[in-house]
Order: structure tokens, then sequence, then C-alpha cells
């Protein structure tokens, strides 16, 4: 089932585009990483999402509706981001309640024992707390809510490592537990790597790629050898990435090697290796130099 | 497969209203210490009527909790433009909303407002007669405007918060546009005191005027009801109608 569809979503942000004729389409029931450069527009899409934001062309659907000023969709959806307005005048555990009043599918005794753990007081206010601990707590409420769709953006900023370790490890029994749409934006991908089932990269406002995770890490390979062979080899290819250090030269390229080639290639004494979701990433979506331009244009 | 919540507008709104009472108490407090200033300020009478013959000189002063009603309308409106700030009204989306139900609940809690306001406004009265008997006055001479009957009483209550009310409204609408346009926060203050001298200059009695005629004057309480909420309802109305296309920014 179609959670979120989005057809030519052009968001226009002070004047720049920030979403620029974005389309995609997120399936329910799994982890979807959402993977971009600072300012590429992550979180506009997910505001936009969330129903925070109107879209300035284009159709956006959530759940078969509109986001925008929709009762359905802000009942199912929890956003989880940095800057989260908690009313100031409730301390922890009052914010908790009224949480549990909103969200029908709340759960009181998850909130409780991950409230415990992570050793807040209930008479704390979220305005006192330190960065990693409004991140926590962040990270209380969006799994405890419990919503069919739960986004999180960024949601680790701040935690230290133990926590990070924590939160991913709390995400992904709750998901087990009960299935959900959930899609996390991050900078760290190759932390959460082994969570997600699928990929969604977008750059400048468009989306790049969005494959499963096992798909993501076929996509590309790594070849190593002498500078003459490889050279050879990468020619009329899309090179993603490539350095030669005198005599030697590694080089990352789109997988379509047929296997009588990777044969051959193993034959030449060229090193074939997998590249890292997180290297590929940062490989496609660095600012374009020349031979990357082909991978854009084959949108 | 995580099957959807269905909610309804109106259960949502009855539990945006239950958590705005809890969450914005601390506009309450404003009120009171708002009130308490004001019956300080009322201490010294409303006016005072003085007559001496030979050996014998009386002193009439006049008390009234008049103060307190303005200073409390005034607190109205100023909540009022409060609660249509960003700060309050983001805090809705971390909950479930849409505009709607947002403003449903603001209006809710408007309402509790000024009840709460109208009903402390005329207590404060039996505690200013308190106060003045005995600290301030020797004679103490009850007046007509006395309101010791359950009837006047509730027409008292009733009409302090119907003021309230009516400025709650006025303030909703002024801070919807402002949160439209900041303009507004320069351009309303400009027109409102431009428009108050440029009467004073012409010597004409302005809108001003014809809406304290329209309000204060009237005689007939169902009368003055329907004015007030008909007014109210329109000044909301508008609020609505403004903000259904603003987005939710930081």
């Amino acid at each position: 089932m179609t959670v979120i569809e989005c057809k030519e979503v052009t968001k226009i942000l002070g004047g720049t585009k920030a979403l620029d004729h974005f389309s995609c389409r997120i399936e329910g029931d799994k982890i979807t990483g959402l993977i971009g450069r600072n300012g590429a527009g992550k979180t506009t899409l997910l505001k936009l999402i969330a129903g925070y934001w109107r879209e300035t062309a284009g159709s956006i659907e959530v759940f078969s509706e509109r986001p925008f000023n929709n009762l359905l969709v802000s009942a199912n959806v929890i956003f989880i981001q940095n800057e989260m307005d908690f009313p100031t005048a409730l301390n922890l555990k009052e914010l908790l309640e009224v949480m549990a009043g909103f969200y029908q599918n709340w759960d009181r005794a998850l909130a409780e024992r991950l409230f415990e753990y992570f050793s807040f007081s209930p008479l704390q206010h979220y305005k006192g707390l330190s960065k990693g601990m409004k991140s926590t707590f962040n990270m209380i409420v969006g799994l405890s809510a419990r919503a069919p769709l739960t986004i999180f953006d960024e949601p680790t900023t701040g935690m230290d490592a133990a926590v990070r370790e924590d939160f991913y490890r709390a995400l992904l029994k709750e998901y087990l537990a009960h299935p959900r749409s959930i899609i996390l934006s991050s900078h760290h991908l190759d932390e959460i790597e082994d969570l997600l089932e699928d990929i969604l990269l977008i750059k400048q406002g468009q989306e790049l790629l969005h494959l499963p995770m096992s798909d993501v890490k076929e996509w590309a390979v790594a070849l190593e050898g002498k500078v003459s062979l490889v050279h050879e080899w990468i020619q009329n290819r899309e090179v993603l990435y490539t350095k030669s250090t005198g005599f030697h030269q590694s080089a990352a390229v789109r997988n379509d090697f047929t296997e009588a080639e990777l044969q051959q290639l193993r034959l030449e004494g060229v090193r074939i290796s997998p590249v890292k979701a997180s290297d590929l990433c940062i490989y496609l979506t660095r600012d374009s130099e020349g031979g990357i331009d082909d991978v854009f244009n084959k949108g | 497969m995580m099957s959807l919540t269905k909610v309804r507008l109106w259960d949502v709104v009855k539990q945006q209203y239950r958590y705005k009472l809890k969450g914005y108490i601390q506009v309450f407090m404003s009120m009171v210490v708002l009130q308490v200033l004001a019956l300080i300020f009322s201490l010294n009478g409303v006016g005072n009527a003085g007559a001496s013959g030979g050996l014998l000189n009386v002193n009439t002063s006049y008390f009234s909790a008049d103060f307190v009603l303005a200073f409390t309308m005034l607190w109205g409106f100023i909540t009022a433009i409060l609660i249509t700030t960003k700060a309050y009204s983001n805090d809705d989306f971390i909950f479930v909303t849409n505009r709607l139900s947002s403003h449903l609940s603001n209006v809710l809690f408007l309402v509790t407002a000024s009840i709460l306001g109208g009903l402390t406004t005329i207590l404060s009265t039996f505690l200013l007669k308190v106060i003045v008997f005995l600290f301030k006055s020797d004679v103490y001479l009850a007046s007509s405007a006395d309101l010791a009957a359950p009837m006047t009483l509730l027409v008292g209550v009733s009409s302090a918060s119907l003021y309230i009310l009516l400025l709650c409204s006025l303030g909703y609408l002024v801070g919807t546009l402002i949160q439209w346009s900041k303009l507004f926060a320069v351009l309303l203050p400009a027109v409102f005191v431009g428009g108050l001298l440029l009467n004073a200059l012409s010597g004409e009695a302005g809108i001003l005027a014809v809406l304290y005629a329209f309000f204060m004057t009237e005689s007939s309480f169902p009368l003055f009801f329907l004015k007030v909420v008909c007014t109210s309802v329109v000044l909301f109305w508008g609020a609505f109608g403004l903000s259904n296309r603003l987005e939710v920014r930081p």
C-alpha cells in the first residue's frame, strides 16, 4: 500500500526552489532512509508530508489525502524534528499525558519505561533539557505515539553514542513488534544502514535514487588496480569517483558489468570490491564535476 | 499495516481545549495581577462630591470596579493576541490538529477566560466594598448599583463577560492579522491613534464614539447579548478565514 505519493511537487522558499518537481512514492510498513546533503530539501519534504507547509505546485498525498490542514493526516502522522514546540507551561510528565490524549495508539507503558530508562525526572521542563536530552525525549514521543506514519528528522542530533545505539535498537524493536511506516532522515547513513529497507536519496530538491537497501549495495562497484587497466575499463561507464596515485588507480563505477566481464577483470588483476552505501551517497550527492553529470541526466 | 485512526473534529477540539486550560494557565496569573492592580487604583474612588456649610462637612466618594473591568477587558485583548502568536499556535501542531480545530479550541478557551474574567470582575466589587468599609470610610452608603439580588448579579457577570469576550475576539482578529503580515503590527496602532487624532482635530465623533454608543449604552440585556455575540462571531470568523492558508513556521 502506498503511504506517500508525491507528483511533481515544487516548494518555493524565499525565492529558491527547495523542492523542484519532486516525485516519489513511499510504500507502507517500511523503514525508509531519507538521505541528502544539507539544504537538499529533506526537511522541506518532511514538512510537506506532515502538513506543516503547503506545496507551491504539484500534488502530494499522504494516506491518499492532501496533508495540508488535514485532520486525518495529523492524527496518523507524528513528525519528530529538532525544534519541537512543546508547550512551556507543562512538565515532561504532563506533556506525555497530553500526548497520550491526542494519539489514540499511544503506548503509555512504553513511554513510561523509556522515560525511566533514560532517567528523566517527571518535574523537569522541556526547555531546561540539554540538546541530547531533548532529542531523547523527542524519540520517546515519536516511538510511543505508534503513529502509522512516523517521521524522524535528524533524530540523533546531540545524542551521545550510547544513546544513539539505544535509539536504533528501540526503533527496530518497536518496528518489529508494531510494523508501521517510518521515515528516518539522517546524516549518519553508516549508522542506520542496517536498519533501513529503502533508501531515498535527494539532491537539490529532486529525487536521485529510490531503491531497496540491498540494491543500493550492488548499485556500484569499486575497481582498484594499475592505472592503464582501470582507465580502460571505466571508459564509457558512469564513473562516480576516481582517484589515482601514480601507477595505482581506484574508481567507483555503476555496476553494469556482466558476470563474464567481472571474471575478466579479476583475471587481469583488478581488485573488485563493493561500494559502501554511505560512500555511494557521498559520491552521488557531491557537487557535480564532469562525469557525475551523466548520473543525473539519466534521471 | 497499522490501521488508520479515524478522528472526529469535535473530539480533537475537546482534547485541545482540555490541554489549553492546562497549558495556558499563565494567562490567568496575569489576570489576577492586573485585577489586584486595578483594585488598588479603584481605592481612590471614581468620583468625589463634597459639601460644607457651617460646622457640617460632608464628603462623598463613589467607588466602582470599573477599573477592574477595563483592565480585564484589556487583558482579554492581549491574551487573545498572545494565543495567536507562533509560540502558542505552533504548539498545537505538535499534537493532532488542523487549523479549524485549533481555532475552535482557542475560541472555547477565550470564552472560558471571558467568563472567568467577568466573574472575578464582579466579585472584585465585593472585595472593594469590604476594603472601603473596613479601611476608608466612616459611613457606608449602599447604592442602587449594589449587586445583591442573584438575578442582578447574573446579569452583571454576563455583561462583564460579554465585554471581555468582545475584546477577546477583536484581539484574536488583530493577532491573526499580525501573523498574516507583520505590517499590521505597525499599521493597526497607527490607524487607531491616527484616527483618534483626526477625530479630535476635526471635532467629530468618530467611529469609536459610534461603537461606544452601540455597545455601552444598550439598556436591554438580550439585545446587548445578541450584539456582542454576533460581533464576536464575525470577528472570529474573519480570523478563521485569514489563517486557513497560513503555514506552520518556526
